[in-house]
C-alpha cells in the first residue's frame, strides 16, 4: 500500500526540505533506476522521489534522458526493442517494472509527448478513446468527459462546434492539446508531460500552466521542459539531468537561486558554451 | 600596331548590339557606363534604341578599323538592381549590385591586370532582376525538361504493348463476343459454342482459393508487422515469405501433384481423413491459394506499415491494448490497401494455367446446360474447367476451332483481368480520397 518514506538520501539535494510537509508523502519513487538502450546507458543510477500532489519540473540538455525517465514510469519503454531496465520504480510502494498488468498502470498514468499526434479519429473520439477502452459506455457520461477534458487542455472553445472533424486535421498546436485532452481522459493520478509546449503559442501555454497549477490538487505532475523558466514558473521541485545522471534536485527556488552544483547553475543561467 | 580603343555597344532589340561612344582607355570607357542606366526603359539613356540596355559591351579594337568580333565575349559580368552594398565579383553566382560598385569592380580588376581585353575581344555586362532566370539555370531547367520527356516517353511505353494487344485482341475476337458466348458450353469438341463452363470454373477456382489465402495471409500479415518482434523467427518466416513469392507456378505445380500424392498414401494406408486424394477443384484452389498468399502477406503488411507508429504509440500510451490498437486504429486505416492487395491477387490467380494444369484442371467437363447445375457444375471434390486451360486447351490441343473463338476467349480473360485491377485501382484511389491524415 502506501509507503511513508522518508526522502532517502539525495544526490547533493540542497538543504532545506520541502516546504510544504503535507507534499512530502512520496508518490513514485526511482530506486537505483538504470536504463540501457543496447548499448547506450541513457539512466545511471537514478535515485528519484516524487511527492504526491505536486509539479516535478525536469530539467537538463538534450539526450540527458529525460524522455527515458517518463518511459520509465509507464512502461513503454517495452516497446523499444533492446531497451533494458534495471533497479526499483514504485508507485505508491508498488514496484512498476514488475506489473503484469501494465494497460491499468498505463491508465493511471496520462503521458503527453513532444509530437503532436491526433488519432485518425474524430475529435470527439479522440478524447473518448481511452475512457471507450476502459469500459465508459454511457453517452452522457462520455459526453461529460471529453467536454472536461478539452476544457482542461484549452481547445474547447476551439472545437466545440465542429467535435466530428478529424483529430489529424487540426493545426499543429491544437493537435498538441488534444493529446494534453486524451492524457486527462481518463483522471490519471500520474501526468507525464514532455516538453508539451513546444508546439503550443505562447499565451495558450500560459493558460495550460494555469490549468496545470490547479490539476496539480488532485495529480502528480512531472514536467519534462526544455525551457527553464517554464520549470522555474510551474515546478514545487526541480531536477537536474545531465548525461543520463541526475545532478541535483530540489525545491525550485533553491535550484534556480542557491544551486549546490556548479553545472546545475551554469545550466540555469544558460551558460553552457 | 595601332592603338587600343574601348568602344561601348548597347544591345538592339534583335540581339546584336550597336556601337556608341568610343574611348581611349578601359578606365574612361568603364566611367561612361554610368550613363547605363539598366532600367532605363524610359528612354533615359541616349542611344537610340532606348528600350533594349539590359546587356552593354566593351569592345576593343584598333582605332578607326573594326573587329573581327568573336562570337562569345571574352569576359562576363553581371550586375543585380541597384541595391548597393552587396560585395560580390561580377560573375553569376555574386553578382555586383548596382552600377557603381560595377564600374568601381571593372577599373579595379582592369588595374590589376585580370582583366586584358585584347584586340577584337570584347566585354559583357548584363544587367539582371535578382529574380531573373540566369544562364545556368536555364540550363539546368533544361536537362530538367528533357529528363522529364525521356521518363515519360519510357513510361509511356508501357502502355503501347497493353494497347496494341488489347486491339489486336478485340479486333480478332470481336466476332465471337456476343451474350450467348458467355452463356453457353463449349460445343462439338470446342469448335462451336461458348465458355460458359471454364468461365465458371475459374470463378470458383479463383473464389475458393481466395477463400483459403485471404484469411491466412491477413492474419499472418498482421501478426508479422504488429506482434512479431525482431528474432530469428520473425526473420525465417521473412526468408520463407520473399522465397515462396518467388517460386515458379510449375514448382507451386508439382508441390500440390506430391500434396495429392501424399494424401491418397494417407487414406489409402492409414485410413486418415484427408481434404483431397485425387486432382480436383479443392487441390487446385490450394495450390492457387499457396501461390497468392505470399504476396498477400507482404501487401497486407505494407498496408498495415503505412499507419504511422506515432498513432499506436499514442494508443499505447492510453493503455490500450495490442489488439485493441489495431482494432480500433491501425485496421480502418489501412483496410483499403490490404483489399487492394486482395484483389490484384484475383486476377493474378484467373491467368495462372500451371498450378491447376497439375492439380484439378481439366481439358473437358461435361456440363448441363440446365437447371441449377449449370451454375455449380463442380463440387469440389470434382474436376472442372478454367479458362486459362481452355485457352490453352484450343489453341494448342484441338483442330479445327474458328480463330475468333480463340481471340474471344483471349479477350475475356484479360478483359476480366483488367476489370479486377481497374476495380482495385478505383477503389484505392476512392480510399486514398478519404485519407485521414
Ligand atoms: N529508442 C532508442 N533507441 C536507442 N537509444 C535511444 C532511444 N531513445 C533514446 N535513446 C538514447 O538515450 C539517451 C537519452 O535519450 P532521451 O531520454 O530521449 O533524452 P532527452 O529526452 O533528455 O533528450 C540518448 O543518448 C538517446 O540517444
Ligand atoms: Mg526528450
Amino acid at each position: 500500500m502506501k509507503t511513508k518514506t522518508e526522502p532517502a538520501a539525495r544526490p547533493s539535494s540542497s538543504p532545506g526540505e520541502s516546504p510544504s510537509s503535507g507534499r512530502s508523502e512520496v508518490h513514485i519513487c526511482f530506486r537505483n533506476v538504470t536504463v540501457n538502450y543496447a548499448s547506450v546507458v541513457a539512466l545511471r543510477e537514478i535515485n528519484l522521489e516524487v511527492y504526491r500532489r505536486e509539479i516535478l519540473g525536469i530539467i537538463g540538455p538534450a539526450n540527458s534522458g529525460k524522455s527515458t525517465l517518463l518511459r520509465c514510469i509507464n512502461r513503454t519503454l517495452d516497446f523499444v526493442p533492446g531497451a533494458k531496465v534495471t533497479g526499483q520504480l514504485l508507485i505508491d510502494g508498488q514496484d512498476v517494472l514488475k506489473v503484469r498488468n501494465v494497460y491499468a498502470l498505463r491508465r493511471r498514468v496520462g503521458m503527453v509527448f513532444p509530437l503532436p499526434v491526433g488519432l485518425p479519429l474524430s475529435v470527439y473520439e479522440n478524447v473518448a478513446y481511452a475512457p471507450r477502452r476502459a469500459g465508459v459506455r454511457q453517452r452522457h457520461e462520455l459526453d461529460a468527459i471529453v467536454e472536461r477534458c478539452l476544457r482542461q487542455a484549452m481547445l474547447w472553445d476551439e472545437v466545440k462546434d465542429r467535435l466530428d472533424i478529424l483529430g489529424t486535421k487540426l493545426s499543429g498546436g491544437q493537435q498538441q492539446r488534444l493529446t494534453l485532452a486524451r492524457a486527462l481522459s481518463l483522471d490519471p493520478e500520474i501526468l507525464c508531460l514532455d516538453e508539451f509546449s513546444i508546439a503550443i503559442d505562447p499565451v495558450t501555454t500560459m493558460r495550460i500552466e494555469d490549468i496545470l497549477r490547479e490539476l496539480k490538487q488532485r495529480m502528480t505532475i512531472v514536467l519534462v521542459t526544455n525551457l527553464v523558466q517554464q520549470a522555474r514558473r510551474l515546478a514545487d521541485r526541480t531536477a537536474f539531468f545531465m548525461a543520463g545522471r541526475l545532478i541535483e534536485v530540489g525545491d525550485t527556488e533553491n535550484i534556480f537561486e542557491h544551486p549546490q552544483c556548479e553545472l546545475t547553475r551554469r545550466y540555469v543561467e544558460g551558460d553552457f558554451g | 600596331m595601332a592603338e587600343l580603343r574601348y568602344c561601348l555597344a548597347w544591345k538592339r532589340p534583335d540581339g546584336s548590339f550597336q556601337p556608341g561612344e568610343t574611348f581611349a582607355s578601359f578606365a574612361e570607357a568603364a566611367t561612361a557606363l554610368s550613363a547605363w542606366q539598366p532600367q532605363s526603359h524610359s528612354g533615359a539613356l541616349s542611344t537610340q534604341e532606348p528600350c533594349c540596355t539590359d546587356q552593354v559591351e566593351i569592345w576593343c579594337s584598333c582605332q578607326d578599323e573594326p573587329a573581327t568580333v568573336l562570337s562569345r565575349p571574352r569576359y562576363s559580368f553581371v550586375v543585380y538592381g541597384t541595391v548597393a552594398g552587396g560585395g560580390g565579383d561580377g560573375s553569376e553566382a555574386a553578382p555586383w549590385w548596382g552600377l557603381q560598385e560595377a564600374i568601381t569592380g571593372l577599373v579595379e580588376l582592369e588595374r590589376s591586370g585580370q582583366l586584358a581585353l585584347r584586340h577584337g575581344q570584347r566585354l559583357r555586362l548584363c544587367h539582371r532582376e535578382v529574380f531573373a532566370t540566369s544562364a545556368g539555370q536555364k540550363r539546368k531547367a533544361r536537362a530538367e525538361n528533357i529528363a522529364k520527356t525521356v521518363f515519360m516517353a519510357m513510361a509511356l511505353m508501357l502502355v503501347a504493348p497493353v494497347l496494341a494487344i488489347l486491339v489486336y485482341l478485340l479486333v480478332k475476337g470481336w466476332p465471337a463476343l456476343s451474350l450467348s458466348f458467355f452463356l453457353e458450353n463449349p460445343r462439338e469438341r470446342m469448335t462451336a459454342g461458348g465458355i460458359w463452363a471454364p468461365l465458371v470454373g475459374t470463378f470458383f477456382l479463383v473464389f475458393i482459393s481466395l477463400l483459403l489465402a485471404a484469411p491466412v495471409g491477413i492474419l499472418a500479415g498482421v501478426y508479422l508487422n504488429e506482434y512479431a518482434r525482431d528474432n530469428w523467427l520473425t526473420r525465417i518466416i521473412n526468408l520463407a515469405v520473399v522465397n515462396l513469392a518467388g517460386v515458379p507456378s510449375i514448382v507451386h505445380a508439382l508441390f500440390g501433384v506430391g500434396v495429392i500424392m501424399f494424401f491418397a498414401e494417407l487414406r489409402r494406408n492409414y485410413g486418415i481423413w484427408v481434404p483431397f486424394e485425387d486432382r480436383c477443384l479443392l487441390a487446385a484452389s490450394c495450390t492457387l491459394a499457396v501461390m497468392t498468399l505470399p504476396v498477400i502477406i507482404t501487401s497486407t503488411r505494407e498496408a498495415l506499415a503505412s499507419v504511422p507508429m506515432s498513432f499506436r504509440e499514442a494508443c499505447w500510451n492510453m493503455g490500450a491494448t495490442r489488439w485493441q490498437t489495431i482494432r480500433t486504429i491501425v485496421l480502418p486505416n489501412s483496410i483499403s490497401g490490404i483489399l487492394t492487395g486482395v484483389i490484384l491477387q484475383v486476377s493474378r490467380a484467373a491467368g495462372e494455367t500451371a498450378p491447376i494444369l497439375l492439380t484439378g484442371a481439366v481439358f473437358s467437363v461435361p456440363v448441363p446446360d440446365h437447371g441449377w447445375r449449370a451454375f455449380v457444375p463442380y463440387g469440389l471434390h470434382d474436376r472442372c474447367m478454367a479458362l486459362s486451360m481452355h485457352l490453352y486447351t484450343i489453341s494448342t490441343q484441338v483442330v479445327n476451332v474458328p480463330e475468333h473463338v480463340e481471340y474471344g476467349t483471349a479477350v475475356v480473360l484479360i478483359g476480366l483481368v483488367l476489370a479486377v485491377n481497374s476495380a482495385s485501382i478505383a477503389l484505392r484511389v476512392y480510399l486514398r480520397s478519404r485519407k485521414k491524415w
